[in-house]
């Protein structure tokens, strides 16, 4: 993995930029980062969802604010055993932020419970859902962005051309 | 839907650390074209290395997205936020639409000391950014490898 580009981002932007550089340490170029190779395996055909290390996880948004552990238990406890859900709070408002990650054991579980809750309401807002992890897309993170111009690919270093050695 | 997360300039970086006794101890999250890229040493009784990499939906991507767009992050600048210094510092980097932003403060224990800066309105929203990004990815990362990301 050497996706360390430098140079590529010195546009202005709002901010003092990293005067005395990045102290990033994602992009070093010797660095493996641990993943789960999670192909559809006994899952069958799991399309571009990917599997967590114990279950599926399902991605909710569009949760009203005022939303319990119960509520969303009363929702998605219909289509499997709820693993684990986390229903994260508003650090400012204490108030639900809006989003919740309820896990199954099983894909046919996660699915059932996507297909029959996207677009349904939750005390009368809309919600949405979908699996919240994907397999690595293929060529990810080897396309355009690779020492173009104003890409997102990598730290912004500001006033500091370019790397010494390069 | 992949191949437009992988086009889509949505950008977040988020560092915190600093260099003591215990070596360099950070504590690092990067989201950039539909990858989340997770990084946490502590050198603490030996704790070592983690570092985590996965792919999240366009669904999760969208409420990154909304999280930072509601937290009006871009409208602020750190001019007058306290300068890095021996404690630490942390960093934050947006690109969302037209926007970037390239934040750099020292580290902040409590409100108290956002209360106390030269611009507490910025710093505040800072703050609270940071901490529900946070909270969001460690959900991630704990649902995901079921480790305990901090």
């Amino acid at each position: 993995m050497s996706d360390r580009e430098d140079e590529m981002i010195l546009d202005d932007g709002a901010g003092r930029g990293f005067r005395g550089g990045t102290s990033s340490e994602l992009h070093r170029t010797e660095q493996q980062f641990d993943k789960l190779d999670s192909g559809s395996g006994r899952d069958g055909d799991t399309g571009k969802a990917a599997r967590s290390i114990e279950g599926w996880i399902v991605f909710v948004t569009g949760v009203h604010e005022e939303a319990s552990e119960e509520d969303l238990q009363d929702k998605f406890a219909d289509y499997g055993e709820i693993k684990n859900l986390h229903l994260n709070l508003d650090r400012r408002t204490g108030f639900v932020k809006g989003y919740a990650l309820v896990e199954y054991e099983t894909y046919p579980e996660a699915k059932a419970a996507i297909d029959a809750c996207n677009g349904s309401t939750l005390l009368e807002q809309e919600i949405h859902c979908d699996f919240a992890f994907m397999r690595e897309p293929p060529n990810a993170h080897r396309g355009p962005m690779r020492g173009g111009r104003g890409g997102g690919g990598g730290p912004r270093l500001r006033g500091r051309s370019v790397s010494p050695g390069r | 839907m992949a191949q437009s997360l992988q086009k889509d300039p949505f950008y977040i970086r988020y560092y915190t650390g600093h260099t003591g006794r215990h070596g360099h101890e950070f504590l690092e999250f990067e989201y950039s074209q539909g990858r989340l890229r997770y990084a946490n040493n502590s050198n603490y009784r030996n704790d070592s290395l983690i570092r985590k990499e996965m792919y999240i939906s366009p669904i999760v991507v969208q409420e990154l997205k909304r999280i930072v767009e509601t937290s009006d992050i871009t409208k602020e600048d750190d001019a007058n936020w306290p300068k890095k210094s021996i404690v630490g510092k942390q960093e934050l980097e947006i690109r969302v639409g037209d926007e970037h932003i390239s934040f750099e403060t020292a580290k902040i224990g409590s409100l108290v000391e956002v209360q106390e800066s030269d611009d507490p309105d910025g710093l505040r929203t800072f703050y609270y950014l940071v901490q529900d990004l946070k909270c969001l990815i460690f959900s991630l990362i704990s649902l995901h490898f079921k480790i305990k990301p901090i």
